[in-house]
């Protein structure tokens, strides 16, 4: 057998990377979760910021990220596993990134929604079942990353699916609601751009599962297409 | 012209075996990197591929070669390494001749040629080797007396010389600094216009940036053969993984 080199500075390198990329992910699922939290009841100026806050923070450990793969790449000039690890990581911030501020914009939504003092729609059910599917799909897709292991993310299109029909179904019903006057216009748009915060969270989850697969087996999978 | 192709190839000094059944096409017109590790075989590898190999004593193969078709231990050997030209690691201008003559020597060894076709090809390979600006108001100064980048492009510029269709390099940046790295980098770049290139290096960042394919050799093995950017992103087999990410060497 070859004697084994350790790469000790690249090595703490990529551990540092990943437990980064722990936090900017436990960050994501926590806004996730919380904005969720509020369609059901309206979140006190405190909690809405507290949101808007991790949002920001989301972002500035987004660039410290960045930061991190370009330094590991000009000074230690991975290949392989490693540069794909690296890359991977910098694509996952991206769609994090995004999660997180999709968070903030469902909160500031279910925030006007309130401030006209609307009760909850009864349809908000739905959009709670989309929240916790969303957050099982990141969670699924940054714990694979985390054990570079592609298997969990093979079948994440199925939980993608579950979203869209449930996006699909919320805008008819907000749509015929308002068109038949039982919901304000204001009102059902706000519900509209909440359901489609949650499908393009789902849809940057299935942007991380993608990115892990390639991280995993250094293939790119071709995207799916529902017919 | 210029394809190489390596057919179940094994290369033995006296008893110790270097090369295992190596088989492998060096496609005309790229550049192609050899790596892995000291002692893995990939010099005694392009030492076959011109014959100096059999040059050592009590060395042998068994397989084939064959250039264009041609098995090359068929052909005469001094015509071979004219077709095949080779740079070493350490340049090696003949000390006591002008860089003119250096460049000139393969042209005045073969004979037939007039003082003005010599004159316009040792233009023309300093040229090609990037070197002509350098020296085009010394040509008549020692060979040795330039610096050691400049020495290797003028052994670039004498292997051009004779026209050849490819050019081994047997790492021919080890002994040189950044600036004349670079240089010669950029020259194997615009070689490849018109010539089959294969360098063996241990630089594998040197083999990301000048080669089309890479081979990887271990132990006198071809254990990985593929485009340059497959074999750095996603390489087939563990043992590159491992070997080019660095965790053994």
């Amino acid at each position: 057998m070859p004697e084994q080199v350790e790469r000790k500075a690249l090595s703490e390198g990529l551990a540092h990377l990943n437990e980064s990329m722990r936090t900017l992910a436990e960050r994501s699922e926590l806004a996730i979760r919380k904005a969720t939290g509020y369609l059901e009841r309206t979140p006190t100026p405190g909690e809405a910021e507290e949101v808007f806050t991790i949002d920001r923070d989301i972002y500035d450990l987004r660039n410290e990220i960045m930061k991190e793969c370009v330094d590991l790449i000009a000074l230690h000039a991975p290949v392989a596993r490693d540069l794909r690890t690296i890359t991977t990581s910098m694509e996952i911030t991206t769609d994090l990134d995004r999660i997180g501020r999709y968070s903030k914009d469902i909160v500031e939504a279910a925030q006007r929604i309130s401030a006209g003092g609307n009760a909850a729609h009864p349809r908000v059910e739905m959009l709670v079942r989309m929240g916790g599917l969303t957050i099982g799909m990141v969670d699924t897709a940054i714990q694979a990353f985390l054990n570079r292991d592609a298997a969990p993310v093979l079948n994440i299109n199925e939980a993608d699916n579950a979203v869209d029909d449930l996006h699909d179904r919320v805008f008819t019903d907000m749509v015929d609601q308002m068109a038949g006057r039982s919901i304000a216009p204001d009102v059902g748009a706000e519900y509209i751009l909440i359901n489609r915060y949650f499908e393009r969270i789902s849809d940057h989850a299935v942007s991380i599962g993608y990115h892990v697969t390639y991280m995993v087996t250094g293939r790119r999978p071709s995207r799916a297409h529902k017919s | 012209m210029g394809r190489f192709v390596v057919d179940h190839l094994n290369a033995f000094y006296k008893d110790k075996q270097a090369l295992y059944d190596v088989s492998l096409e060096f496609p005309e017109k790229t550049v192609t990197a050899i790596i892995g590790p000291s002692g893995c075989g990939k010099s005694t590898l392009i030492r076959c591929l011109n014959r100096l190999h059999e040059v050592t004593p009590r060395a042998r193969h068994s397989g084939t070669i064959s250039l264009d078709g041609r098995e090359i231990h068929e052909m005469d050997a001094v015509r071979l390494r004219r077709r095949v030209g080779m740079v070493f690691q350490k340049p090696n201008p003949f000390p006591t001749m002008t860089v003119y003559e250096n460049v000139a020597a393969g042209l005045k060894l073969e004979g037939g040629h007039p003082k003005n076709e010599i004159d316009q090809e040792v233009y023309r390979s300093l040229k090609q080797a990037a070197l002509w600006e350098e020296v085009k108001s010394n040509l008549d100064g020692p060979g040795v007396g330039l610096s050691g980048g400049q020495q290797q492009r003028l052994c670039i510029a004498r292997a051009l010389a004779v026209s050849p269709e490819v050019l081994l390099m047997d790492e021919p940046c080890s002994a040189l600094d950044p600036i004349a790295t670079a240089k010669i980098e950029d020259l194997i770049f615009d070689l490849r216009k018109n010539y089959t290139v294969v360098i063996v290096t241990h630089n594998m960042q040197q083999a990301a940036r000048v080669a089309e394919y890479t081979a990887f050799m271990y132990m006198g093995k071809l254990v990985e053969f593929d485009l340059t950017e497959k074999l750095f992103e996603s390489p087939k087999e563990k043992l590159t993984e491992s070997y080019i990410t660095g965790r053994f060497g």
